[in-house]
């Protein structure tokens, strides 16, 4: 037995095993749930229209790799990973850190005006107060 | 001739057993402000009580904290066309007999933030030594970026309009507004003075007590002085505080 495996053939090994219809098949499957469950949301007015885009973009992104795997590997043979599914998982913890990021900003401005709102009510109930005491002492 | 009114804040959280006797010693003071007590929240009657002594009450639909209480106070002031504003802590730590001394040196034109301060004069105020750590950091910091004040945390304060305008920015911080507004202020252009204050143990849970609270407070504050520090300076060469 030759115990000396070339890596660049046993990386290619783990390639060629990877692309597999099961795979494929999951795939297109979780698309299409997230496909159905984000316009279910819309529906219910849970979730609001413009925040559909980038979990569409997400369900487009998962088609098309599940139709042009050569893409994926080629990726995964670029940037050296060996195996497609680690760059798959790779992605998507970059895209969740990404979309954190992006809540946490859109938070940070919610939180000011929320602030701000809060405060122009108490001065304008503060002015009504003041209002009505001068109308009941009219 | 109509003088531009003059406000007295005080921010306050379930403060209904203190603000009575605070409100008493504002009274007996003659301050010749109109008083106005910022419930932020409260869970108790603060509002009622404050109103019982005749003040003005702005009260927030639910709790927002002490930077964005002391905010509301700003905006009002603002609204009102107060040409200055003071202010302290409900819980009794400041003396409203020393309020007098805060605003004059704004009224001479000297300066357009005074902040009262427990360490310009020997005051016997005891302070741990966690805070004392705290203090002196940010004490430094403040001084890299061209301040220099001995009592960054304290809320015994007075100012006049061009501060309260940059104050009722957004920048102004919803919970711990310490040296970084001071410092915003500085790089505003703004002269921010100190003034001898005799201080007392507050209530007020402080920014530098409790644990991991403690961590981010020192954590936040260093982040919000660099952002302030970044503010292109409008201050001449050369020109310091004090």
């Amino acid at each position: 037995m030759n115990d000396r495996l070339d890596p660049a053939q046993l990386r290619e090994l783990f390639l060629l095993a990877s692309d597999a219809e099961g795979a494929r098949l999951l795939a297109v499957i979780c698309s299409v749930t997230l496909v159905l469950v984000v316009l279910w949301l819309v529906r219910r007015r849970v979730l609001r229209e413009e925040y559909t885009p980038i979990w569409m973009g997400v369900a487009l992104a998962l088609v098309v790799v599940t139709l042009r795997l050569d893409w994926l590997f080629a990726l995964t043979r670029a940037i050296g990973a060996w195996t497609p599914s680690s760059v798959v998982f790779f992605l998507g913890e970059v895209f969740l850190v990404a979309i954190c990021l992006n809540y946490a900003v859109r938070l940070s401005k919610a939180g000011v005006q929320m602030k701000n709102l809060a405060q122009e009510l108490a001065l304008l109930r503060a002015q009504l107060e003041r209002l009505e005491a001068r109308v009941g002492h009219g | 001739m109509n003088e531009a009114p003059r406000v007295l804040i005080l921010p306050a959280f379930d403060e209904a057993e203190r603000i009575h006797a605070v409100l008493g010693a504002v009274a007996r003071a003659q301050t010749g402000c109109e008083i106005v007590v910022i419930d932020d929240g409260s869970r108790d009657d603060t509002a009622a009580a404050a109103r019982s002594h005749g003040a003005t009450v702005l009260r927030h639909p639910f709790n927002l904290g002490y930077g964005a209480a002391l905010q509301t106070g700003y905006k009002y002031a603002l609204a009102r066309g107060a040409a200055l504003l003071v202010q302290m802590d409900a819980d009794g730590q400041h003396d409203p007999g020393e309020i007098r001394a805060l605003i004059a040196p704004i009224e001479a034109g000297e300066f357009d933030l005074v902040v009262g301060s427990r360490f310009l004069a020997p005051s016997g105020y005891q302070m741990g030594a966690i805070r004392s750590l705290g203090r002196r950091l940010f004490t430094a910091l403040a001084r890299l970026a061209g301040l220099r004040v001995s009592d960054p945390t304290s809320g015994f304060q007075a100012m006049n309009r061009r501060v309260l305008e940059v104050y009722a920015r957004d920048f102004f911080p919803a919970d711990y507004p310490d040296v970084d507004v001071l410092l915003a202020a500085y790089r505003h252009g703004l002269r921010v003075g100190e003034r001898p204050v005799q201080m007392t143990e507050g209530t007020r849970r402080s920014t530098l007590h409790g644990g991991l609270r403690s961590f981010y407070y020192v954590y936040k504050m260093l982040l919000s002085t660099w952002t302030a520090a970044r503010v292109p300076s409008r201050r001449g060469s050369g020109e310091d505080s004090r």
